[in-house]
């Protein structure tokens, strides 16, 4: 199980990718539990704001795609998560 | 507003320092900090405490204000993702503080400010003396900077890929211009009007700093952003106006992806449709007027550029299309039907695909 974390835009308009193969990690089934609690599917349609970022969250069959602002409670933990295996905090 | 007697043992000025502490060895004195400093009560109500304005004059702005004053107000965030943030850094009329952050931003709204009123007669975001409102040190190592639609917000960068984001003018207008489109044309932030949206963020951007160092087309570096990536990045700025995708190149960031006309169009869900990459496309287009014009680019060109954002003609999904012939109606109806500026604004559009003679390449979508 994979997790793929795209964000883009930004007035820099430059993307980044981090990813996370979940079952490699030693706390994997805390990561499940994170992964099976988000509210998926329930994104809701907002007017983008200038320069903000976008940030795209994969983890098969899920896809969502949700402005910087929406990316809180647990999408936000779910972001720091990923960025920190991926920076190597 | 009741606001609870609380015993206090560090002076505010104090917890503002610590919650902007860096050093992992004092993390936790920093987070506590922070925490307390977002336990504080409403700041708006101490700001109106702190500098409430003398009887007569509060009549007198009541009445008739004098078009054309600015009104500046930079907030630290201290770190915090809450605007406009913890503390009133500096009013309008105060001196500078030692914050090169809080400084840079008041210094840029006032250029900003400065191009828009004595170039374009606008008074303020709104034409109507709208204060303008800044926030600093915004987020943890934040790498952007943005418009909420009220103000804009700065972060100080990661220090490794991105500097502090006020210390390029051209971003400080960037984000007021994002104002300006909002009070007219509204733009919607997605897709090709998104990209136009954009544009005229760079352009202006771009103007504000051309003007405040009194450089001409051909003294202007056309670069949005210069100075923002660290010493550590291959690359000058985030975008050229000049020749888009040249901005830099470097093994963690990649190639800056922009494209410089129709040929180069890219087609992506990504950042609401690719608006800060297509927008390389209308900007050439008014760099190349700018070029063909020669001297100041706030003088002819911008004023175009100014009365179509501005003429009440653009609807709010505007194509590239559509911009590239209000462009020319607005060039046609300031200095006439097939003068040189209007001759300079055709031919910029038919040089980066978007021509009225040819037909432009459509993109897929
Ligand atoms: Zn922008």
């Amino acid at each position: 199980m994979k997790v793929i974390v795209s964000r883009s835009g930004g007035i820099a308009g430059i993307r980044v990718t981090w990813e996370v193969q979940v079952d490699e990690q030693p706390d994997a089934p805390s990561w499940r539990e994170l992964l099976d609690s988000l509210p998926w599917g329930q994104a809701e349609e907002t007017a983008p704001e200038p320069d903000r970022y976008v940030y795209r969250i994969r983890c098969a069959p899920h896809e969502v795609v949700l402005p910087e602002p929406q990316v809180a409670g647990p999408w936000k933990d779910l972001v720091d998560r990923v960025r920190a295996v991926n920076e190597g905090r | 507003m009741k606001a609870t007697a609380r015993c206090t043992i560090v002076p505010p000025y104090l917890l503002v320092r610590l919650a902007r502490l860096d050093d992992p060895r004092f993390a936790a004195a920093a987070e506590a900090a922070r925490q307390s400093l977002l336990r504080d009560i409403p700041l708006r109500e101490h700001r109106a405490a702190a500098h409430p304005l003398p009887p007569a004059l509060a009549v007198r702005a009541g009445a008739a204000r004098q078009r054309g004053r600015i009104d500046r107000s930079i907030w630290d965030a201290v770190g915090l993702e809450r605007l406009p943030g913890r503390l009133l850094a500096r009013a309008e009329g105060w001196p500078p503080t030692s914050d090169p952050a809080v400084n840079e931003a008041h210094d840029g709204l006032g250029e900003t400010h400065t191009l828009f009123w004595t170039r374009f007669a606008r008074d303020s975001i709104d034409d109507r003396g709208m204060p303008l409102e800044a926030s600093v040190h915004y987020g943890r190592k934040y790498d952007n900077a943005f418009w909420d639609g009220e103000r804009m917000v700065f972060g100080d960068g990661d220090g490794q890929v991105f500097n502090r984001f006020t210390l390029s003018l051209t971003v400080i207008g960037h984000e007021l211009t994002h104002g300006v489109t909002q009070h007219t044309a509204n733009l919607t932030y997605a897709g090709q009007s998104g990209a136009v949206n954009e544009s005229m963020s760079d352009v202006f951007g771009s103007l504000v700093e051309q003007h405040a160092r009194g450089q001409t087309t051909a003294e202007a570096s056309w670069l949005i952003g210069e100075g923002l990536f660290t010493e550590q990045v291959q690359g000058v700025a985030l975008r050229s106006m000049k020749a888009p995708g040249t901005a830099y190149n470097d093994d963690v960031l990649g190639k800056d992806p922009q494209p410089g006309s129709m040929a180069g169009y890219i087609d992506t869900e990504d950042d609401n449709g690719g608006v800060h990459l297509n927008s390389g496309i209308p900007n050439r287009a008014f760099y190349l007027v700018a070029e063909a014009l020669g001297g100041n680019a706030w003088e002819a060109p911008g004023q175009i550029w100014y009365d179509t954002l501005t003429g009440g003609a653009l609807g709010r999904r505007v194509d590239f299309a559509g911009f590239a012939r209000a462009t020319e109606a607005a060039a046609a109806a300031r200095f006439g039907p097939g003068s040189r500026e209007h001759a300079a604004v055709r031919s910029a559009w038919h040089e980066v695909g978007l021509g009225l003679s040819l037909p432009a390449r459509a993109p897929s979508e």
